[in-house]
């Protein structure tokens, strides 16, 4: 077991107002699996992510990642956790628009332990031609390509992509779907997919399906097809 | 409107920049009114005293006594007001020097300001400033006229509101000098022989020529001493005139400057917004509405600012004139701010932010909706493609390409470093100059100890020891007196030391002037020195062959010879001795003594007093330059929070984020600084030059070591203090907010 979630709780706002984005989720996930979560918007898809990858603090419940309990981790062990263990893909790329393709993915290298080597994985990804380019000049497709090498080369145990595809068109979003897979082949990287695209489903080990807070299912795909076969 | 519910959302999400902002117009502009209301308050109020006390326009000394029949004759004649002034100048036993009075019945009269005349021989009355400094009350005893008696009031009179003892002293002595009043009866049996010197007030100015004339064909007039270059009057209204000056110059520069930064800022802010203008556009928002609201809520910081001024200078403006009033007798002048001043302080900046908000929307809007949506308004930069072929780490690549990709945001940081530069370094250059003025007079005065001034004229040589001058006083330029010296060409005690040649003046060639007199009256070599004999009235004219350095005193010098064409003084006379050594001259010999320590003292009096006023300046520098520095770095850090959150997200170190985002500036704070202190040189400079013809002395630019690591030292206190309280701000950016705000 990789990852195990008890009981995790997390509520926004107060009184009248009080949303609970996640209402006690039970849930564990095995490791070089891909996962993915579906869900209607407001079901805690997106906050559970937020969770698992050390971005926000439950409210209470354990969230144990690899033996490490992250709900009750300190702020300096969380930076930790995120800079060792967690790649994080989101729709809008977040890549940051003063650095190139190249420096947007060393920028995280220079700073990780054991990072993979740049150029194989701009190579991996087809993004080798454009790493002088900065983020304006690429495409959404190119963009969210760099993204996943950022995300990758640290070479990180989990990686959480947040409705990675949703700016993307149908073939940008295939070419994406794929890398992610290869990214999981090659490392045996744990993956976390959240979207709305029930058809992403389809290349996912387990798909998970959220509603008001809590997991409302949870079924091994044992129709696993690979991304290039998906109908998205 | 929906729209409006955005303002107090606004202010909430954005209070460090109004507050800031706010604080920047409020002080810049707190800058001005402070240094305006001290001139004009002091200015009115000598006016009106003045005025309800009758100030003389001129007060002359003849060497024959106008009979009382005659004053009353000319009076009628010339259409004057004029009157004997009776007075004597007693050493006391204390060692304080009294200048008793009887007292003027029409001009210059006393204003009793505490307790009453005195009655009889027992009681006095002495001048307000004296009896302040020495804690002096009413019923007291003090020697006056070397007799005890008993202080029954105070007083002030429009001739004495600069306390000087000596008419050529250039600042108050209330230490050991003060003035007294006797009533007439004690007067007149105590002194027989009193000073007397008259008292005119013209009451139809085109007969004033004609007046003068007349008094000394007919009763050889000695000296004539106008109102507006009489320094116990005039001081008054240069110093005034001093600060007004000041203050406009400040409005000129510091506001300007401060605006301009928070009008870049607004600026940047409301391109930040380019996506809310393209949704109010596509939701059919008129574009004169969106320019509208956009430029609401510019005008916040403006108007906070200045109501924010109006409150704080309508309460530190009566301390701060108080400290202006350092110089001059105890007086009550009205500091408030003039209303119509104090709205245009309120609605100037606010219309200016309006303005530039309006403009900076009107642009914006010109992109299509589509473009604003994307939010890519703005940001392509060839600047943020330096350094991609660097072996340089990414972070180090990422600060200094985003201080020079980023030439809008890093122009904002310079200012406020530049600006606060400027301004502590302009208070430290003043107080500079105050001090090289304190500690150079004798150098370029020259190297006399005394400078005896006769009341008859000796002939030939005095002794080895001393030189002897011809000295006159002439009216040169606007209400300007400049002394016409004539020396001998071996003159040792003097400075006379050509400037451009660095040899002694050829006297016997030429005229020279002093670099004073040169700036007061803009002439320079070749140039002719129009000048009107305050005795004869008659017009001279003299050609300048070179300039002696001395910015102290305003004079032209020649030899006797060419001296005495000009004075109708004959060569063979002098009436003005330099002496290394005290003379022991017979009482009424002398009508005045200037020693070496004299210009020295009275310099340091100056800087003395100045001293409150340039801190002041300092300390709102202070505040200026963390103001600046503040909302800079604010708005720096709010437009990298996207940036912030993701390399948080990356796991990126705190120190690691520092060096990406805030310490990129670095590198500008050695040019704004360097620039700072240039300009605040600069400003010094105009200060300077600007103010020769007010103050009559020229106040030497220099920055000093001392001045540039003041400087250096309290930017950076500022910069990094600033840096320190928005770090704070770094680590509260919310990771997940952020980047749902980083969409396109």
């Amino acid at each position: 077991m990789f990852i195990e979630i008890k009981n995790a709780k997390k509520q926004y706002g107060t009184g009248e107002a009080a949303v609970f984005a996640l209402a006690g989720v039970d849930l564990t996930l095995d490791k070089g699996k891909v996962y993915v979560i579906l869900g209607p918007s407001g079901s805690g898809k997106s906050t559970l992510l937020n969770m698992v990858g050390g971005l926000d603090c439950l409210d209470s419940g354990d969230l144990i990642v690899d033996g490490r309990n992250i709900a009750a981790a300190s702020k300096k062990e969380l930076l930790q956790y995120r800079l060792e263990d967690v790649g994080f893909i989101f729709q809008f790329y977040n890549l940051i628009p003063d650095l190139n393709v190249e420096e947007n993915i060393q920028v995280v290298s220079e700073i990780s332990p054991k990072p993979l080597d740049i150029d194989e994985v701009l190579k991996s990804l087809e993004i080798e031609q454009y790493r002088k380019r900065f983020p304006k000049e690429l495409s959404g497709g190119q963009q969210q390509r760099v993204a996943i090498g950022r995300a990758m080369i640290k070479n990180p145990k989990l990686l959480l992509c947040d409705e990675l595809t949703g700016a993307l068109d149908t073939k940008s979003s295939y070419a994406v779907l794929k890398f992610v897979e290869k990214m999981n082949q090659m490392y045996g990287t744990t993956i976390i997919i959240i979207t709305h695209n029930e058809a992403i489903a389809d290349m996912a080990d387990c798909v998970i399906r959220f509603k008001d807070g809590n997991v409302a299912s949870k079924v091994d795909n044992t129709n696993k097809c690979p991304a290039e076969k998906l109908n998205l | 409107m929906k729209l409006n519910k955005r303002y107090p959302r606004s202010i909430r999400s954005y209070l460090s920049f109004y507050v800031s902002a706010s604080v920047l117009t409020m002080v810049t502009l707190l800058l001005f009114f402070l240094f305006y209301t001290s001139g004009t308050g002091v200015q009115k109020y000598a006016d009106d005293f003045a005025k309800r006390n009758n100030r003389q326009d001129a007060q002359f000394e003849t060497y024959e006594e106008i009979p009382d029949e005659a004053l009353k004759s000319i009076s009628s004649k010339y259409n004057v007001v004029l009157e004997k002034d009776h007075s004597v100048n007693i050493e006391e036993p204390d060692g304080k020097r009294s200048r008793i009075f009887k007292e003027s019945k029409q001009i210059d009269l006393c204003e009793v300001k505490k307790g009453s005349r005195p009655t009889n021989e027992n009681e006095v009355m002495i001048s307000l400033g004296y009896a302040e400094e020495h804690s002096i009350s009413i019923g007291d005893k003090i020697t006056v006229g070397r007799k005890e008696r008993t202080v029954t009031g105070m007083f002030l009179r429009p001739d004495y509101l600069f306390m000087v003892e000596n008419e050529s002293d250039t600042y108050k002595n209330i230490d050991d000098f003060f003035l007294a009043v006797l009533d007439d009866k004690t007067f007149g049996s105590s002194f027989e022989e009193p000073n007397v010197i008259y008292k005119v007030i013209y009451n139809d100015s085109s007969k004033e020529s004609e007046f003068r004339k007349e008094i000394n064909s007919s009763y050889s007039m000695l000296s004539y001493l106008d109102a507006d270059v009489n320094g116990r009057i005039h001081y008054v209204y240069q110093e005034s005139d001093t600060y007004i000056l000041v203050s406009w110059i400040l409005l000129a520069t510091v506001p300007f400057v401060a605006v301009v930064l928070i009008c870049m800022i607004l600026s940047r802010k409301i391109r930040k917004e380019q996506k809310i203008i393209g949704t109010l556009s596509a939701l059919g928002y008129k574009p004169r509405t969106i320019m509208l609201h956009y430029s609401i809520m510019a005008i916040i910081p403006g108007l906070a600012g200045g109501i924010l001024m109006s409150g704080v200078s309508l309460l530190v403006s009566g301390w701060f004139g108080k400290l202006t009033e350092g110089s001059f007798e105890p007086m009550e002048p009205d500091y408030s701010v003039p209303i119509t001043i104090m709205l245009a302080g309120v609605f100037l900046p606010t219309i200016i932010y309006f303005i530039a908000a309006m403009l900076v929307t009107r642009k914006i809007l010109k992109y299509n909706t589509v473009t604003l949506l994307s939010g890519s308004v703005g940001t392509k930069n060839a600047g943020k493609k330096i350094f991609t072929g660097s072996n340089m780490k990414v972070r180090t690549r990422f600060a200094l390409r985003s201080v020079v990709g980023n030439p809008g945001r890093s122009i904002v940081i310079f200012l406020g470093i530049f600006l606060g530069s400027a301004i502590v370094c302009f208070g430290n250059a003043y107080y500079d100059s105050m001090a090289v003025l304190a500690d150079n007079p004798q150098s370029q005065i020259g190297s006399y100890k005394y400078r005896y001034y006769l009341s008859d004229y000796g002939e030939g040589v005095y002794d080895d020891k001393t030189d002897v001058l011809i000295n006159a006083s002439f009216e040169a330029g606007k209400d300007t007196t400049v002394n016409v010296i004539g020396a001998d060409e071996g003159c040792k005690r003097l400075n006379i030391i050509d400037k451009d040649t660095d040899d002694p003046a050829k006297l016997n060639e030429g005229w020279y002037i002093s670099t004073l007199a040169a700036a007061m009256f803009d002439v320079g070599v070749g140039d002719e020195l129009s000048m009107k004999n305050t005795l004869t009235l008659e017009d001279k004219k003299v050609k300048i062959s070179g300039i002696i350095h001395n910015d102290y005193d305003v004079f032209v010098i020649s030899s006797r010879e060419n001296a005495s064409k000009v004075t109708g003084i004959d060569p063979k006379y002098y009436d003005c001795i330099l002496s290394d050594d005290s003379i022991d001259f017979e009482n009424g010999e002398v009508a005045l003594i200037i020693t070496d320590k004299t210009a020295k003292k009275q310099m340091e009096m100056i800087a003395d007093d100045f001293g409150a006023v340039i801190y002041t300046i300092i300390l709102l520098g202070v505040i200026i330059c963390i103001a600046s520095l503040y909302v800079a770095i604010n708005m720096m850090i709010n437009e990298q929070s996207a940036n912030i959150s993701m390399l948080k997200v990356l796991g990126y170190k705190r120190s690691y984020i520092d060096t990406m985002v805030l310490r990129g500036n670095h590198i500008l704070l050695i040019p704004g600084i360097i620039l700072g202190l240039f300009s605040g040189a600069w400003l010094m400079k105009f200060f300077s030059d600007e103010l020769v013809s007010v103050t009559e002395m020229i106040m030497p630019v220099e920055i000093t070591l001392r001045t540039s690591l003041i400087t250096i030292a309290v930017v950076c206190v500022c910069y990094f203090g600033s840096l320190l309280i928005l770090r704070r701000r770094v680590d509260k950016i919310d990771m997940i907010e952020s980047l749902k705000d980083n969409r396109e």
